[in-house]
């Protein structure tokens, strides 16, 4: 993806790649409802930025920084560390666009 | 109320090896001062799978890219390789490091402001009421305001058991009318922390709670 992607594309990028983490995340049964709880707080905080910025040219190395992202949280295997990664993985896309978490 | 040292089991003389690492202080020393978005890049990659730097580089920008502030950017790098070196150990142990790890942090930054006064591993105990069978990850022991605190390295590790220890600990110290502060360091967003302890029934409201973003709490 080239930098002339809008903070938008990349915050929906990002939410893709998260569902997919969501779904491993689910398969701890005893945490079902806490990565749920977990998943929505964190895509209500990208959905804020979105409101405030989606339209807003993404700055240079922000697209590539979260397609890396998206590609390291694309090797999680483990449910275990799928739920880590449902807490660090917003947290990496808000540092990389400059966002307070 | 009264500390003690923690009985040195089989458990805890695995543990204190892996506290002792020199690559725990070094971590530790790094991260006290980083700012948030170093804390999470150690995060991430002590997370993560990917061992190549160049890949953590570009998914920090904001810390590796051109624009990046350079009085910051010798730390990140040192963060980096810290970082890679904790994921580098292996699943097992690098869960153990990482606990260690917060602990350590915990403690540098509480050892700014009171010193020898912090110690590690400890229990407390309270006239007519069974120790805990776990220690106190850093207790910080003033007469007259001693501080109990838990150490996790992420959000999912707050559990029923933490917040019942804690409160119960809070709760003997003002039976005996001593001041006892009890916290959860969590080295994990706070949003991700509340999400956690909003599912928890154990008793909490007085428990006090230091995230990722405000570590420095500890010291000032």
């Amino acid at each position: 993806m080239s930098d002339e992607a809008t903070v938008g594309d990349v915050i929906e990028r990002a939410l893709g790649a998260y569902e997919v983490l969501l779904a491993k995340g689910e398969a701890i049964e005893d945490e079902w409802s806490y990565v749920n709880d977990l998943a929505t707080a964190w895509r209500d905080r990208l959905g804020a930025v979105t409101a405030a910025r989606g339209a807003e040219a993404a700055a240079p190395g922000v697209s590539a920084a979260v397609d890396r992202a998206c590609e390291e949280i694309g090797l999680i295997a483990d449910p275990h560390r799928a739920i880590d990664w449902l807490s660090t993985f917003p947290q990496v896309v808000l540092v990389a666009l400059g966002e307070k978490l | 109320m009264r500390f003690q040292d923690a009985a040195k089991d089989a458990r805890a003389v695995v543990y204190a090896g892996i506290q002792a690492d020199p690559l725990v202080a070094r971590a530790a020393a790094l991260l006290a001062d980083a700012t948030v978005a170093q804390r999470v890049l150690a995060r991430a990659v002590m997370n993560g799978e990917t061992t190549d730097p160049d890949a953590w580089r570009t998914t920090f920008p904001t810390l590796f890219g051109p624009d990046a502030d350079p009085a910051q950017r010798e730390r990140s790098e040192a963060i980096l390789v810290a970082s890679l070196e904790v994921a580098d150990r292996g699943e097992q142990v690098r869960s153990q490091v990482r606990g260690a790890l917060v602990e350590e942090i915990t403690a540098q930054l509480l050892r700014r402001r009171s010193g020898p006064l912090v110690k590690r591993e400890r229990r407390i105990l309270f006239d007519g009421v069974p120790a805990e069978i776990h220690p106190y990850d850093v207790t910080v022991e003033r007469p007259g305001g001693s501080a109990a605190l838990d150490c996790k390295w992420g959000a999912r590790g707050i559990n029923a058991d933490v917040l019942h220890q804690l409160d119960d600990a809070r709760a003997h110290a003002a039976d005996e009318s001593q001041s006892l502060t009890v916290a959860l360091v969590v080295y994990d967003a706070a949003r991700s922390c509340k999400v956690r302890l909003a599912r928890q029934t154990a008793p909490h409201a007085k428990t006090g709670l230091i995230s990722l973003e405000t570590l420095e709490r500890l010291s000032g």
